[in-house]
C-alpha cells in the first residue's frame, strides 16, 4: 500500500480543488448575450489563443531570467522591497475651454436644491439667468449661496459631489470638474489581481503626465511578499493636494479592492476616500449604451481610438498567467501581463481626454 | 451577534427580539443578515444594528470582508451559539475553526466577545463548548421549567426475538389508542414516508369508530407553508387535533404547548433527541406518557433489555475534532485570505498542527511566506474551496431529473449511490441510473421497488503510527492513525433476507488517512474457541460489529460515521485484531473519544449480545447493516467469549430476563 505522507497530500489536495474553481465561463464567439451581461465570460477562441500563448511563453522565455526579461529597478520603502517598470508614452490632450464650462454650470439653475426644469424655465422667464441672479430671489437666496460657494473653492471633489446629486453622476458636468485639474494632477490607476476580491493585487499600474508625456509606473511582484510594498508606492502616487483619480470601473473595483488589501496588511494609510475620482465607465456608459453592444475597454479602444492590441489576453486569465509563474519561475506570462495592463492605463487616459474633448474641447 | 444553524430559527429569535427591543425602549435594531439579505440593506445592518443574526455559512463567507465590519468586530460583545450541540461531528469541527477565525478577527480589532453557548442535554457540554469555541466555560444547568410526573413505557415489539407486527404498525396502533383516550398525542417516526403512512393507517382505523375522529390525526412535516403550520398550531390549541406525525422536524420551529402524550416510533440516534422528544409532553407540570417503540436494531434493543441504563445513563458526549489535518488546513487558507498568518501569534487559534500544515500549503503556491505573515496567494476565493459540510475531497451531485437531492463525499457516493443502488432520500427510494466518475454526477429515478442493495467491499488497513497504548483487563488496546483501503466490489439486491442478485462493481479502490483504535484478544481467548470448535474469526467479526453498533451510545455518532476491520492473523505477527475507524479522512475524534471510554464500551457491547435471545446472531445484536462481507463470518457464541474478555469486571448486570444466553455464554 502506498504510505504517502498525509500532510504531503494536503498541499496537492487543495490545488487540485483550486483547480475546479473557474470565476469565467467560456462562451461560444459571438455570443452578445452572455458577454453584455457579465464580465465573468471569455470567448472561446480568446481563450483558445491565450491558452496556446501561453505554451508558447513557458517554452520561449524558458531559461531567461526575470532580469534579463523586465529592465526595471527595484524601489524600498518602509514597507520593504518592490520592483517598478516605467515607460513613456506621447500624449496630446486635448486643449479645454475652462470659461465654456463654469459658464454652463453658473446657468444651469438647477443645481439649486428645490429647482427643477419647469421652476428654471420660469425663473429664467422672469430674469433669472444664473445663480448669480438667484442670489437677490427672495426664495433661493439661501439655497444658492452653498452652491456658489462649493463652485469657488474649486475643490472637484464637492463640485463633482453637488452635480452628481443634482443629476445624475455620469453626467458630464461632473466629468467637467475635471477641468479643475492640472494635467499632471491626474492619476490613472488600473490593478491586475488574482481573482475578484480577497486575493493578492499582482500588479499596480499608474499612469502621470510628466512634462508632457504619459509616464506609466507599474509594480510587478516578483513575489507576493512584495505586495506591501507596491501598495505603498501606488498610495503614494495618490496623495498630494491636488490628485484626481481615473480609473476604468475603479469605484466598484480598483479603489475598494486596494483599501482591501491596505486593511489586510494592517497598514495606516488607508487610499482616500476624498479624492476625486473619474470612473470613465460611468461617463462611457452614459454615452455609448445605446450604440455599442460592448462597453469594455477592450471594446471601446477599438470603437472609438481605433487601436488593436497584438497578443492580448483576457483580464480575466491574468490569475492563471500568474500562477503559471508562480509554479515555474518562469516570466513568460508575465509578459502579456504587463503589456496588458500597459495598454489599459495608455487607452484609459486616451478615452478619458476623448471624452473631456468632446465636451469642452475648444 | 447570534449564530443559528437554520433560517426557521433565525427567523423566531429575530421576532422574539424585535419584540424585547420594542418593549424595553433600547434600540438594539437586531436584523438578519444572511444570503437572502439584499445587498442594498447589507451596509445599514453592519453600521446601525446592534444585534445581528447570523449563520455559520454567512460568517464563513463575509469574514473576508472584515474590512467593512470593522466597527462592529470593534465592538462585539456577546456571540451567542444557540442549539450549539448541532455544531458536532464534521460540521462541529468545521464551525469550530471558523469561530476560531471569527475570534481572531474580533482579536484584531480589539475585541474579546464573551461565548454564550446553549445546547440540549450533553454528557460532556464544559468540554464540549470549550473544543467548539477555544474558551473555558461555566455551566448553568439548572432547569427551571415545571414538569410533572411522566411515565415512561419502553415498548419491544421483538421482545421474544420475532416481532409479527412491524415497529410502524405498532406505533400506528399506538398512536389510535392514545388518541382514542382522549390523550393528544405527538408521533414522532424516522422519515417523512413513515409519518405519511402511519397518519394514513391511523386514520383508516379511527374512521371505524368516528370520522371525526380520524379528522383530529395529521401529519406534519417541514417544508410546510406558515399558514399550514399555523393551522395546525391553532387546532391543538383549541383541542380539535388530537394526534400529529411527524419526522424530528417538529424537534424545532413549531409551537405546539404542552401535550399528553408523545409515541417515539424506533430510538432516532442519540439519548439527546429521544429526551428531546419526550420532553415535548407534559410541559406544564401535569402527568404525561412518553411511549419508545423498539426496532430490531442493537442499540433500540439493548435498551429494551436494559432499561436501568436507559433511565441512568447520561446523555452521550459530543464531539468535535479541532486537529483533522484536512479540516484545519483548509480554513488556515480562509484565515490567510483574511489576515496574513503569523506563526507566534495564530498558534493559539489553530493548534500544534498549525506549523507542520503551513509549508505544506506554501508547496503548491496556496500560501506564501512574507515578512508580515503568510499570505493567502491561490487564485480561487479561500472561503469557496472550504465547505462546511464535509471533509475537502471530491463531491458527488446527485440528480433527479436535473435537479441536485444532495451531494456526497466520494466514499459515501461508492457506498449508496453506485450504479444500479437503491438509494434513500429523506426516507424516499431513488434508483442510481448511471454514475459518472469524470463529471461527479450521479443520476437517479424516482423508484418504488420492493427490494433493497447492499454494497460488497474489501477493507485494508495499515497501522502508520501509534500513538498510546493502554490495557483494558488484561487485553492490549491502542489508539493511532491508520491508513485505509476501502474497495467496493459488487452489491447484492435483497428483498428481506432472500438474495435476488449479485452485481459486480468495478470501482477505484479509496484510500485515506484516519485516526483508529484497535485491540488484541488474548491467545487464551483465541484457544478457548477454538477448542469449542467455534469460529475464531466469526468472534471477532461480531465483536466488531457489537462494538460499533454501540458507539452511537456513548460518543455522539452514527454508526455510519465509523467503520471497522477484524482479522484472526493481521500483520507481521499474524495476531487477531479488531480496528474500529473513523470514516473520514484526518478521523474526526470518535475513536480518540472512545478509546477514553473503553471499558464501558466494552461492557455495554458485551452486555448487548449476550442479552440478546436470538441463538446465532441477529439484526438485533451482531449483525451489522453496512457490512461489506454481508455478515460473514459470524459466530455468536464466540463474539460473547471475546467480549466477556473484555469486560471481566462488567459493571454491567445481567438482564434478569434473560436464560438463552447465560446458557450459551456457559455452553
Amino acid at each position: 500500500m502506498a504510505a504517502t505522507h498525509a500532510p504531503a497530500r494536503i498541499g496537492s489536495l487543495w490545488h487540485q480543488r483550486m483547480q475546479t474553481l473557474k470565476e469565467y465561463e467560456v462562451v461560444r464567439d459571438g455570443n452578445i448575450f452572455g458577454a453584455g451581461f457579465s464580465n465573468s465570460v471569455v470567448f472561446s477562441s480568446e481563450y483558445d489563443q491565450a491558452r496556446q500563448q501561453l505554451g508558447h511563453l513557458i517554452s520561449s522565455y524558458k531559461e531567461r531570467s526575470f532580469e534579463t526579461v523586465f529592465s526595471g529597478n527595484e524601489v524600498s520603502n518602509e514597507c520593504g522591497t518592490c520592483f517598478s517598470l516605467t515607460t513613456s508614452h506621447p500624449l496630446h490632450p486635448p486643449a479645454f475651454n475652462f470659461d465654456h464650462y463654469l459658464d454652463t454650470i453658473m446657468r444651469d439653475l438647477t443645481l439649486v436644491r428645490g429647482i427643477g426644469r419647469s421652476t428654471e424655465k420660469r425663473l429664467r422667464g422672469r430674469g433669472y439667468q444664473t445663480l448669480y441672479d438667484l442670489m437677490g430671489h427672495p426664495k433661493y437666496r439661501s439655497q444658492v449661496q452653498p452652491v456658489i460657494d462649493c463652485m469657488r473653492s474649486e475643490d472637484s471633489h464637492d463640485i463633482m459631489d453637488l452635480i452628481g446629486k443634482r443629476h445624475a453622476k455620469s453626467h458630464t458636468l461632473v466629468l467637467g470638474a475635471a477641468g479643475f485639474h492640472e494635467l499632471n494632477d491626474y492619476a490613472f490607476l488600473d490593478i491586475e489581481t488574482m481573482g475578484l476580491f480577497s486575493r493578492p493585487i499582482i500588479l499596480f499600474g499608474i499612469g502621470v503626465i510628466e512634462n508632457g508625456a504619459l509616464n506609466v509606473y507599474q509594480y510587478l511582484l516578483r513575489d507576493i511578499a512584495e505586495e506591501a510594498a507596491a501598495l505603498y508606492e501606488t498610495i503614494q502616487h495618490l496623495s498630494g493636494e491636488r490628485k484626481a483619480l481615473v480609473t476604468f470601473n475603479g469605484k466598484a473595483f480598483d479603489l475598494p479592492y486596494i483599501n482591501d488589501r491596505l486593511g489586510y496588511y494592517g497598514m495606516s494609510t488607508q487610499a482616500s476616500t476624498r479624492i476625486p475620482h473619474f470612473d470613465v465607465l460611468h461617463f462611457s456608459r452614459r454615452r455609448w449604451r445605446d450604440q455599442f453592444s460592448s462597453l469594455r475597454l477592450t471594446a471601446l479602444e477599438k470603437e472609438i481610438l481605433h487601436i488593436h492590441r497584438e497578443d492580448d489576453i483576457p483580464g480575466q486569465m491574468v490569475p492563471e498567467f500568474y500562477e503559471t509563474y508562480q509554479r515555474t519561475g518562469n516570466c513568460g506570462p508575465l509578459v502579456p501581463i504587463v503589456e496588458h495592463n500597459r495598454q489599459d492605463i495608455i487607452s484609459l487616459a486616451l478615452l478619458f481626454f476623448h471624452l473631456m474633448g468632446e465636451s469642452y474641447g475648444c | 451577534m447570534y449564530l443559528y444553524p437554520t433560517k426557521a430559527l433565525s427567523n423566531d429569535q429575530l421576532t422574539t427580539l424585535e419584540r424585547m427591543a420594542d418593549y424595553t425602549g433600547i434600540s438594539a435594531k437586531p436584523a438578519i443578515y444572511d444570503g437572502d439579505t439584499p445587498q442594498s440593506r447589507r451596509a445599514a445592518i453592519r453600521e446601525n444594528s446592534r444585534i445581528i443574526i447570523s449563520s455559520p455559512h454567512e460568517m464563513h463567507h463575509v469574514l473576508s470582508w472584515h474590512m467593512k465590519w470593522r466597527p462592529l468586530f470593534a465592538n462585539l460583545r456577546y456571540i451567542v451559539i444557540d442549539e450549539a450541540h448541532r455544531y458536532r461531528g464534521v460540521f462541529g469541527s468545521h464551525i469550530a475553526m471558523l469561530i476560531r477565525r471569527l475570534s481572531r478577527l474580533c482579536l484584531h480589532y480589539g475585541s474579546r466577545p464573551q461565548f454564550i453557548l446553549s445546547t440540549a442535554t450533553l454528557a460532556n457540554p464544559v468540554e464540549f463548548s470549550c473544543r467548539l469555541t477555544g474558551h473555558p466555560f461555566e455551566l448553568v444547568d439548572s432547569n427551571g421549567s415545571p414538569h410533572g410526573r411522566k411515565h415512561f413505557v419502553l415498548y419491544n415489539p421483538f421482545y421474544d426475538g420475532v416481532g409479527e407486527r412491524s415497529t410502524h404498525q405498532e406505533t400506528k396502533d399506538l398512536l389510535v389508542s392514545c388518541v382514542k383516550n382522549d390523550l393528544q398525542t405527538l408521533c414522532f417516526t424516522g422519515s417523512r414516508k413513515m409519518a405519511e403512512l402511519v397518519t394514513l393507517w391511523a386514520r383508516e382505523d379511527a374512521r371505524r369508530s368516528s370520522a371525526k375522529l380520524a379528522d383530529a390525526i395529521c401529519t406534519y412535516r417541514a417544508g410546510y407553508l406558515p399558514e399550514d403550520r399555523r393551522a395546525i398550531e391553532i387546532r391543538l390549541k383549541d383541542g380539535t387535533m388530537k394526534g400529529v406525525v411527524s419526522t424530528n422536524a417538529l424537534e424545532l420551529g413549531i409551537d405546539i404547548g404542552s401535550l399528553d402524550a408523545v409515541i417515539i416510533s424506533g430510538y432516532p440516534g442519540t439519548m439527546m433527541s429521544t429526551w428531546q422528544q419526550a420532553g415535548r409532553a407534559g410541559r406544564k407540570g401535569d402527568v404525561s406518557l412518553a411511549l419508545l417503540v423498539a426496532q430490531a436494531n442493537p442499540l433500540d434493543q439493548y435498551f429494551m433489555n436494559h432499561p436501568e441504563q436507559f433511565f441512568s445513563r447520561s446523555n452521550e458526549h459530543a464531539i468535535v475534532d479541532t486537529e483533522n489535518p484536512y479540516i484545519v488546513s483548509g480554513h488556515l487558507l480562509c484565515a490567510a485570505a483574511e489576515l496574513p498568518l503569523r506563526e507566534d501569534e495564530d498558534r493559539v487559534f489553530f493548534g500544534d498542527s498549525f506549523s507542520q500544515l503551513l509549508p505544506e500549503l506554501k508547496s503548491t503556491d496556496l500560501i506564501r511566506k512574507t515578512a508580515r505573515g503568510w499570505v493567502y496567494s491561490g487564485r480561487g476565493r479561500a472561503a469557496e474551496l472550504v465547505s462546511l459540510g464535509g471533509v475537502p475531497g471530491e463531491s458527488f451531485r446527485i440528480m433527479c431529473h436535473g435537479r441536485v437531492l444532495e451531494t456526497m463525499d466520494r466514499a459515501h457516493a461508492y457506498r449508496e449511490a453506485h450504479k444500479g443502488a437503491i438509494l434513500l432520500h429523506q426516507g424516499e427510494m431513488f434508483l442510481v441510473k448511471e454514475m459518472d466518475l469524470e463529471t461527479h454526477i450521479v443520476r437517479v429515478t424516482e423508484a418504488d421497488v420492493d427490494y433493497y442493495t447492499q454494497p460488497l467491499k474489501e477493507v485494508d488497513l495499515a497501522i502508520i503510527e501509534t500513538l498510546e497504548t493502554r490495557e483494558v483487563n488484561g487485553v492490549k488496546c491502542a489508539f493511532g492513525v491508520v491508513e485505509v483501503t476501502e474497495q467496493y466490489t459488487g452489491y447484492k439486491i435483497k428483498r428481506g433476507d432472500t438474495i435476488l442478485g449479485v452485481e459486480s462493481l468495478s470501482l477505484p479502490p479509496l484510500t485515506f488517512r484516519t485516526k483508529a483504535f484497535w485491540l488484541v484478544p488474548s491467545s487464551n481467548t483465541e484457544q478457548n474457541i477454538l477448542k469449542e470448535n467455534l469460529d475464531f474469526a466469526g468472534g471477532l467479526h461480531g465483536a466488531e460489529h457489537a462494538i460499533i453498533a454501540l458507539m452511537p451510545l456513548h460518543v455522539m455518532c452514527d454508526r455510519w460515521d465509523v467503520g471497522g476491520l477484524s482479522s484472526s492473523a493481521y500483520g507481521e505477527n499474524g495476531e487477531p485484531v479488531i480496528f474500529i475507524y473513523d470514516g473520514y479522512e484526518g478521523g474526526i475524534g470518535l475513536a480518540e473519544k472512545a478509546y477514553e471510554l473503553l471499558p464501558d464500551l466494552f461492557a455495554t457491547a458485551h452486555a448487548l449480545v449476550r442479552d440478546c435471545r436470538c441463538e446465532d446472531g441477529c439484526p438485533s445484536c451482531i449483525y451489522s447493516p453496512k457490512c461489506g462481507n454481508d455478515n460473514q463470518p459470524l459466530d455468536k457464541i464466540a463474539t460473547t467469549l471475546i467480549l466477556e474478555e473484555l469486560c471481566q469486571e462488567s459493571v454491567i448486570a445481567e438482564s434478569s430476563m434473560d436464560t438463552a444466553s447465560s446458557k450459551t455464554a456457559s455452553s
